[in-house]
């Protein structure tokens, strides 16, 4: 038996880590915010496999543990450490995040009534809507790739778009393993060659040469 | 038996040549060899489809194939001179360049015949992972940028196509392409929303609007031959991972309109372009997006000729491209002239530039001819109406600045040195182009 309201307490509190990371800019605390956050989400999964008698959820909460809690969060770090820097030289973290704010109420509520509504979306987790929530962790990390112009807030903008594609399949319907784990190691992969870039490159601003 | 052994063999060359990183000459010769066998296996395997099991070969994907397996032995003879190890810098030595494109064309390969939509998209997102790293090997801080705008922009658009995989796997339980394909169609909203965020996700790598700002600056920073595999080759996988998402459901309407606005918006930026590889670039969006407009409206011979020819006119561009910038050490369309006195090159130049805007007999011209036939037949006369306007600005614009570099009086008398190697390659490239457009006008494929 699956308590809703639980699922709703962890989808949540992933939201919760999602909207601190916008307001955060200092490098540090986005990359710990970023290792809680995918625990939360193996959180979910590790319960689902308990409460549904699922194995499938329990290997995917260890890999999400593994690799996103910690290997990804070891790459950060060391992306981080070979470039110094503590914060991001970025204004406005705080309006950007009001502005986040009202994205992120616009964007539930569009979803929430022309598209989950209807769809007909019925999972084994519980109500559909539920899956409401990844996709406001999918625009939470669109939106922080948008206004951030450091690799690492990039970098972890796309973390939590994958983390809202792990949390979409849990809600949903879990994927066959195989390519659960391919796509770890892909997104893993990615993760490298960022890390690699930090080392040359920590801040992207508009080259002229790339224009038009 | 003999069909899984291709395959197998197929995937496994391009990865199992790279024992010889140890040492760059031996790594080169392998890499040739392995270009070479990977033509060979991929015209071998034109007399064995269909194949159906892990691997899924239908007489659409061996065109794909062989479209990688070409410009992958074309890239690979041109970098041998191309690619010096002076004068790599940065994170790519001339070793890790080989690795690279290597493991790149595996995954394209691995993404083309693999036949299940969940390792389709682990495919094309391990093309970006092989290949980021191949834009900054001339090492600059704009190719630095064009890598990370590349990573981020395609990762966040495939994200969206997991999306779309995860929401067929929910309504048919599967992911293998056979299966579903060959199941009855279901009309259901689940199915159309996942096929519209198929064409935004996948669509991405594509080069469909609004998602393509990635590929100008990816084109024009990469190495010449990455420039080649990733307009020739890249582009067309990930499309003929988008057409097989797009039979589950076809959204017709859908895949014409976006893909019209694309063309529409490439050829009022491409009309102010300064850049030669951001010009050619800007022409690939408008190939495949038409290509994309072929398989839509269901003219699937139009858009495989149109990719073919593309694919050789386009490397031949880009190959022509790095040799004029080599020569010149110049990006700026403005500052190249007097190209005529490098024959080979300005000769390649001319026929890919009339190969990659749909001149007459080219293959380019056949593949458009037939996919805008089908446009007006299946009712879609105003988008009909746009294209023929904005192909031919585009038309216009290209063959406009690349007869000015040709044909415009140099600024100084020392006679340019023409590297033989590359201008040969990227002349053969193009005539490619030219046979493909004959043969087809010889057969009465417009008739």
């Amino acid at each position: 038996m699956v308590n809703a309201q639980l699922l709703e307490l962890i989808s949540a509190s992933i939201i919760v880590s999602a909207l601190y990371i916008q307001g955060q800019a200092y490098f540090k605390p986005t990359i710990y915010a970023q290792a809680i956050q995918s625990a939360l989400i193996s959180v979910l999964a590790f319960y689902l496999g308990f409460a549904l008698n699922l194995i499938d959820y329990v290997i995917l909460g260890v890999t999400i543990v593994v690799l996103r809690s910690f290997i990804i969060t070891y790459f950060l770090f060391r992306g981080l450490k070979a470039k110094p820097g503590i914060r991001e030289s970025t204004r406005g973290v705080a309006s950007e995040l009001v502005v986040n704010l009202a994205f992120f109420f616009l964007a539930v509520f569009i979803l929430y009534y022309f598209v989950l509504g209807r769809i007909g979306l019925t999972t084994e987790a519980g109500a559909a809507t539920l899956t409401i929530f990844s996709f406001i962790l999918f625009f939470q990390g669109l939106f922080l790739i948008v206004t951030r112009r450091s690799t690492i807030a990039q970098i972890i903008g796309f973390i939590e778009e994958e983390n809202s594609i792990v949390l979409f399949g849990i809600l949903t319907i879990p994927i066959p393993f195989l390519i659960e784990v391919s796509i770890f190691l892909d997104v893993l992969g990615l993760v490298v060659i960022t890390s690699l870039l930090t080392l040359q490159k920590l801040e992207h601003t508009k080259l002229e040469e790339l224009m038009g | 038996m003999r069909q899984m052994l291709l395959e197998i063999l197929l995937l496994a060359i391009p990865i199992i040549v790279n024992v010889g990183f140890f040492n760059t000459k031996l790594l080169k010769a392998l890499s040739l060899a392995s270009s070479s066998l990977e033509l060979i296996i991929s015209s071998l395997l034109y007399f064995e489809i269909p194949v159906k099991g892990i691997f899924f070969i239908d007489n659409i994907t061996i065109y794909f194939l062989l479209i990688v397996s070409s410009i992958y032995l074309l890239s690979v003879v041109y970098s041998l001179k191309y690619i010096e190890a002076e004068e790599i810098r940065g994170i790519v030595s001339e070793k890790l360049y080989y690795v690279l494109l290597n493991f790149f064309v595996a995954s394209m390969i691995f993404s083309t015949i693999i036949n299940d939509y969940g390792l389709m998209w682990v495919g094309i997102e391990l093309t970006t992972v092989a290949s980021a790293l191949l834009i900054t090997t001339e090492y600059s801080e704009i190719s630095l940028e064009a890598a990370w705008r590349y990573i981020i922009i395609v990762s966040a658009g495939v994200t969206i196509a997991l999306f779309s995989i995860i929401l067929i796997y929910y309504e048919y339980h599967t992911l293998t392409v056979t299966s579903i394909l060959s199941s009855q169609p279901k009309d259901s909203l689940i199915i159309k929303l996942a096929v519209a965020l198929a064409l935004i996700g996948f669509g991405t790598k594509v080069g469909v609007f609004p998602m393509y700002t990635w590929l100008p600056d990816a084109h024009s920073e990469s190495p010449s031959p990455i420039s080649a595999l990733f307009s020739a080759s890249l582009l067309p996988v990930a499309m003929y991972v988008l057409y097989r998402v797009y039979e589950i459901y076809p959204l017709t309407d859908l895949f014409v309109a976006l893909p019209t606005l694309s063309i529409i918006t490439a050829s009022i930026i491409l009309f102010k372009q300064w850049h030669v590889k951001r010009m050619f670039a800007y022409s690939t969006i408008e190939n495949m997006n038409l290509a994309l407009i072929g398989l839509a409206t269901g003219q699937v011979f139009g858009a495989v000729i149109l990719l073919l020819a593309h694919a050789f006119g386009k490397a031949a561009a880009f190959y022509s491209s790095g040799v004029i910038i080599k020569t010149f050490n110049e990006k700026k369309m403005d500052e190249i002239n007097g190209l005529y006195r490098m024959r080979i090159t300005s000769s390649s130049l001319l026929l890919s530039s009339m190969a990659v805007t749909g001149t007459p007999p080219f293959g380019t011209f056949v593949g458009e001819f037939l996919i805008l036939k089908t446009l007006v037949q299946s009712g879609f006369i105003v988008e009909f109406i746009l294209l023929v306007m904005f192909l031919a600005l585009i038309f216009i614009s290209i063959n406009y600045n690349v007869s000015r570099m040709i044909f415009s009086r140099p600024k100084y008398d020392r006679s340019p040195k023409e590297p033989r190697l590359m201008s040969l390659v990227s002349l053969i490239s193009s005539v490619v182009s030219l046979g493909i457009g004959i043969i087809s006008i010889i057969w009465g494929v417009i008739g």
